[in-house]
């Protein structure tokens, strides 16, 4: 009852002071994009001949329904991220699709039309092989699971287990695929290398073995890789080293099965070198058997469509050059589906005939490729027959880049989603370059003057050209008033990109794991610019900076990526303009050493570009630009650039000084023991942070100054002991600059994951709290105290007295995925945490309600200040979800950014899907409200207006009636 | 605002009775705290059903998930809104049904090693210990639609009228209006004694009046030859008041 009664008292106190989202600013400034990853497995939905839907299941362990016709998502199944939700395999069958689930862990079963779960099951241990679904008379009904040891048949209708065997010899055998052509017999391949191959065949009503046969294959290494099941169960397998098919029947009864080898040279063909030749089989309905027809990859741009007729292997074509094939059926009709290159740009599907080879007219679909993109990778035909028993159809193409776009005859695209930013890794928010007319006014000072008269001339033509803009502006008004809205066009292209007044509407230069680079449109969300880099390692570690803004006009703004294989420290540079996408012509010097750390110092070269200094692993330091100017300023300020390294696997920190000769000292060392704890992030202060409000005014009007360090680090440590008694979570506090230690904290029985967002002169960290089983957040407040020792200058190596420390905690009844704090231009506006949760909110908690100077008894002087009372559990409330109902599967990171605005801060927060949307931590104080009432006001002033001319009116006539009287 | 004065005294006064509660159940460990060493191999089935009442299971379940501490094990919605989160260790859990549109309570779950006895409290975080038993396999009901929006103010006559600034000029209006209908101005000792009083309230008679003066400056630019007789008027009447 007391709690009750606290909440309702806290909902009181709260309502004014936290704004929140009202529902007709929906979709005002804020969008969302889902993403689903990069996709392992699809199946079109043939169950309904007018079914819009395609299935995915994705690398990121994600199985979603996408909308055919527009690429949007019908539904979406976020799963546990890791090994543990990995989709092994997806099978469909009617309505229902069947999911193996983290190495064969949990069989799911979906309903494709609702999207929810039929059942789910837990298979028992063993790692995963393969599964197939089993027919019988037609329908079907089972679903076989081979594992690494056991094969077990499960009903579809409820998953339950119709029989489970073990598998003879598994030790020695590698069983590597199931098969059944839907003669009642479900077929078991396993393999011994270099040995003999091993066909147990099971009855489906009992799980009786029916024959176990073991044929030898010396030649064989691997049934998945060079072996295809086609026809009436025969398999079929190809040998690069002879160079040779070899073939057996499956359904034969003899013990001594043979192979039999037909080598490729009599049937004219040629295997490319070092190349591992690939067949393609395909089996339209799991009742039946599959085709026999089949495809051979002879060479990376060569493949042929053959078939097996009466044991004879015929070539129906030959596909050179070939880039992708696949096949597809609908009703009756088996078609294949062949992608070649058409020319450097573009590619050309055309579809065959499967049992003839017969090219089918008015097929072709032209695929233009993105220059920026990477190379098609897979295609998935959805074909469907057309009035005339013809067959028509549409391709999903899914690239490098992992885009997938679906094509509609004869080549136009429908859609296309761009999954890799399912995986954004950092990004960037950049300000739009001034338009042409304020470009050419900032040019006028930005240039070197010379003399008088041509400056005026030079104000007056600037002038000229602004009036001229102007009347081109008043008429391009007037021109679209005269026409209907839906005709004016208001896209936003590259061209006409312009900062708008408050400078909300920015570049996102986004970074994803794949290597693709987007540039997106912060007010619409639409993709302005994209660039796949290609040699990108799959481990490597990304740092976006910003060299150069938009503000120095002409010099164009320039981004640098830094691409670091994480195995080897090898690192490149990508330049490139943020705005355009393109490449700058500025060529980044190639570092042979690997690197250990890198930041932008604030120095500038002659063309405004910040200087990007890179440690190697000698210590050596190199600069980006090195101009003679560059290391002219650095041999000046060397004395004064000082650096901080972090070897987590060592536990030390060690901090460094830069000598006039570009090399460098070590100046400091912090060794963290190894055996007890272990560095998990070392958090500094964001370098575009301003904080101009210097102290906290108290209750009796003295002001407590904060302690500024802009050199602080926060060093996160767990314990390596993770036993809940024994388990702590560290914070140290380290200046540096001058490695003293400021301060340090301990927090006993908990443990991490650790979040923490270091800001002006606090430290929120999160951390769960073992003994009590619940999520806890600690603050820590630096304070300088009454008197400020210095307040020009902040120097590290000038500080003698210690500053105060707060520290308070708190319950937070929520895990959490991500945090991180609102930021503005000056740093007056109140700041806000943004707390992204496992649910999908993002919950933007004051940070009034994280301060360590809370009272656990409420004085006159507390409440002069208003300081919130001292209260244990922290809430979540939805109205203080900045998202809504949007909400965002696995967030990994928010970025905030500052905009024009003092009461504006910009959000994006990405995970799988990326949203945005401005917050106003003190509400929008100076702007106008969205839901100012203008009607009210000038209503009220006309009604004011109108009952002073009355009265008046009627004063005068009471007037004259008096002095008549 | 008077609450926001008063309250924090209020406030204070239950959270120190709170605080020493808590302090006290604090020193016992709770029973799920015992329980949580985890033994390996052994899992566990965490099993409900999520009801939202008056709302077709259809509807939601498609974008619904069950979420055990955090996002450590995921579980999904079947078709008839029930749901089993498979593979779970013994420990205790913190099992929260997660929509976008519906609210559920979060509830926690025990798991003993043996993964027989499993009881289902709600969640409370501040007493850990403190049991309040939910039935086993869990009856998750929805509390209602999240509340993300916060109402705009609109505009009434009442916020209007109840308006401080609204009433300062609608109070004396009406006393104005009023008070000589009320009082009987013809009376002559009446007069003689408002008078005395006016006389009072403005000690310097000399001193001209902001507002005639006002009133004067405004009808002389305005109009100055119509407004002439009307001035003229106003002078002795206002006088005369």
């Amino acid at each position: 009852m007391a709690k009750l009664i606290l909440l309702w008292l806290k909902c009181v106190i709260l309502y004014n002071a936290v704004g929140a989202v009202f529902e007709d600013q929906v979709g005002k400034f804020d969008w969302r994009q889902q993403y689903v990853g990069k996709v392992r497995f699809s199946h079109f939905d043939t169950h309904v001949q007018s079914s819009k839907k395609v299935l995915v299941a994705t690398e990121n362990n994600v199985f979603a329904a996408l909308n055919t016709r527009t690429g949007e998502l019908f539904w979406r199944h976020v799963d546990k991220s890791g090994p543990e939700g990995n989709i092994d395999a997806l099978l469909h069958h009617g309505q229902d699709a069947i999911l193996v689930v983290g190495n064969g862990r949990l069989l799911r079963s979906w309903d494709v039309n609702v999207g929810g779960l039929n059942w789910e099951i837990v298979l028992d241990s063993g790692s995963f092989q393969k599964a197939c679904l089993v027919g019988q008379q037609g329908t079907v009904k089972n679903v076989a699971v081979l594992k690494k040891n056991i094969i077990s048949l499960h009903y579809l209708s409820n998953g339950h287990q119709k029989w489970i065997e073990n598998l003879p010899e598994s030790e020695t055998v590698d069983y590597q695929t199931v098969y059944s052509g839907g003669n009642g017999e479900v077929y078991a391949l396993g393999i011994v290398p270099h040995s003999h191959v091993v066909i147990i065949a099971y009855s489906t009503d009992d799980g009786e073995i029916i024959k176990q046969i073991s044929v030898e294959a010396p030649w064989l290494s691997n049934i998945v890789a060079s072996c295809a099941v086609i026809g009436q169960g025969v398999l079929i397998c190809v040998d690069s080293a002879t160079p040779s098919l070899y073939m057996c029947d499956l359904h034969l009864d003899t013990h001594d099965l043979q192979m039999t080898q037909i080598p490729l040279q009599s049937l004219g063909l040629e295997v490319a070198p070092d190349f591992q030749p690939v067949l393609v089989s395909h089996q339209p309905n799991s009742a039946h058997q599959p085709l026999s027809e089949f495809f051979l990859q002879l060479g990376p741009d060569n493949f042929l469509l053959l078939q097996l007729n009466n044991g004879q292997i015929v070539t129906l074509r030959d596909f050179k050059p070939a880039l992708l094939v696949s096949f597809a059926t609908t009703g009756e009709k088996t078609i294949a589906a062949v992608m070649s290159p058409k020319n450097k740009t573009a590619c050309s599907i055309n579809l065959f005939s499967a049992e003839t080879g017969r090219r089918l007219l008015d097929t072709t679909l032209i695929f233009v490729m993105d220059p920026n993109g990477g190379k098609p990778e897979k295609i998935y035909i959805q074909p469907f027959l057309k009035k005339d028993d013809s067959v028509g159809y549409r391709a999903m193409v899914q690239t490098e880049d992992h885009t997938l776009t679906f094509i509609q005859q004869p080549g136009r695209v429908m859609w296309t989603r761009e999954e890799a930013l399912s995986d954004v890794v950092t990004m960037e928010m950049v300000d739009l370059p001034l338009t042409g007319t304020q470009a050419e006014l900032e040019g006028e000072f930005g240039k070197k003057a010379d003399g008088l008269m041509s400056m005026v001339f030079k104000r007056l033509s600037s002038q000229l050209i602004l009036l001229q803009a102007w009347i081109a502006h008043l008429w391009k008004l007037f021109y679209d008033a005269r026409k209907p809205r839906s005709q004016v066009k208001n896209e936003v292209t590259i061209e006409n990109l312009s900062r708008d007044e408050f400078n909300l509407q920015k570049m996102m230069v986004m970074v994803t794991a794949s290597g693709k680079l987007f540039g997106i449109d912060s007010k619409t969300g639409s993709i302005l610019w994209r660039h796949y880099l290609e040699d990108v390692p799959s481990n490597a570690a990304f740092k976006l900076m910003v060299q150069r803004t938009t503000a120095h006009f002409p010099h164009p703004p320039q981004c640098t990526l830094l691409i670091k294989d994480q195995d080897t420290g090898l690192t490149t540079l990508h330049v490139f303009n943020p705005i355009f996408g393109k490449k700058s012509h500025v060529n980044p010097p190639a570092l042979p050493q690997p690197i250990l750390q890198s930041f932008l110092l604030p120095l500038m070269d002659q063309d405004y570009a910040k200087v990007l200094l890179l440690v190697d692993d000698q210590y050596k330091v190199s600069a980006f630009p090195s101009t003679k100017n560059v290391l002219q300023q650095l041999q000046e300020m060397a004395s004064s650039i000082f650096f901080y390294l972090v070897d987590s696997s060592q536990g030390r920190l060690s901090g460094y000084r830069l000598r006039t000769d570009l090399s460098t000292e070590q100046i400091w060392e912090v060794v963290i023991p190894m055996e007890i704890q272990r560095i998990v992030s070392v958090k500094g202060k964001r370098p575009n942070e301003h904080v101009h409000s210097q102290g906290r005014v108290m209750g009796d009007r003295s002001v407590l100054y904060k302690y500024l360090n802009p050199n602080l680090l926060a060093v996160v440590t767990e314990s390596t002991d993770t036993h809940q008694e024994r388990s702590f979570v560290g914070i140290i506090l380290i200046d540096g600059v001058t490695g003293r230690i400021i301060h340090e904290a301990v927090q006993r029985k908990a443990r991490g994951p650790v979040h923490v967002v270091h800001s002006e002169n606090w430290v929120v960290y999160e951390y769960w709290s073992t003994k009590s089983r619940r999520n806890e957040f600690s603050v820590i407040e630096l304070y300088e105290g009454m008197e400020l020792y210095n307040s020009t200058v902040f120097s590290s190596l000038d500080r003698p007295h210690a500053p105060q420390v707060l520290q308070q905690s708190y319950i937070f009844p929520s895990a959490i995925s991500t945090m991180e704090a609102t930021l503005t231009e000056k740093g007056i506006t109140s700041r806000h945490l943004l707390i992204g949760l496992p649910s999908g909110g993002i919950l933007s908690l004051p940070k009034m309600f994280l301060d360590p100077r809370r009272p656990e008894i409420v004085s006159e002087q507390s409440r002069e200040e208003n300081l919130i009372p001292y209260a244990p559990e922290l809430m979540i409330r939805t109205e203080w979800f900045i998202n809504y109902n949007q909400s965002i599967s696995r967030v990994r990171g928010i970025h905030t950014s500052p905009s024009g605005l003092e009461s504006t801060c910009l959000v994006v927060a990405y995970g799988l899907d990326i949203y945005q949307t401005r917050v106003y931590p003190s509400k929008q104080f100076d702007v106008l409200k969205d839901d100012y009432d203008y009607m009210l006001i000038s209503s009220v002033l006309l009604a004011l207006f109108f009952a002073t001319m009355i009265s008046k009116r009627l004063a005068e006539v009471k007037l004259l009636n008096r002095a008549w009287r | 605002m008077w609450h926001r004065e008063r309250i924090p005294l209020l406030l204070a006064f239950v959270q120190s009775v709170l605080v020493v509660g808590w302090c006290f159940t604090e020193m016992e460990a709770g029973p799920g705290a015992a329980m949580s060493t985890q033994t390996n191999g052994d899992r566990f089935k965490i099993e409900g059903r999520a009801i939202v009442p008056g709302v077709k299971t259809q509807d939601w379940v498609s974008t619904a998930r069950v979420l055990v501490d955090g996002e450590e094990h995921v579980g999904f919605l079947r078709t008839d809104g029930s749901f089993a989160v498979n593979d779970v260790p013994s420990g205790s859990y913190v099992v929260e049904v997660v929509t976008p549109t519906y609210r559920f309570d979060p509830v926690r779950v025990d798991i003993t090693s043996k993964g027989k006895m499993r009881y289902a409290r709600l969640v409370n975080y501040i007493k850990t210990s403190e049991v309040i038993r939910q039935p086993y396999p869990l009856q998750i009901r929805s509390s209602g639609p999240h509340s993300y929006f916060m109402k705009r103010e609109t505009w009434g006559w009442t916020d209007f009228l109840m308006n401080p600034m609204v009433m300062m000029m609608v109070l004396p209006l009406l006393i104005i209006v009023l008070l000589p209908k009320v009082v009987n101005t013809n009376d002559p000792e009446m007069r003689k004694e408002m008078e005395q009083s006016m006389n009072m309230l403005n000690p310097n008679p000399e001193l001209p009046d902001v507002s005639e003066l006002m009133t004067k400056l405004f009808s002389g630019s305005k109009g100055s030859s119509k407004a002439g007789s009307s001035s003229k008027g106003t002078r002795p009447a206002a006088k005369r008041r």
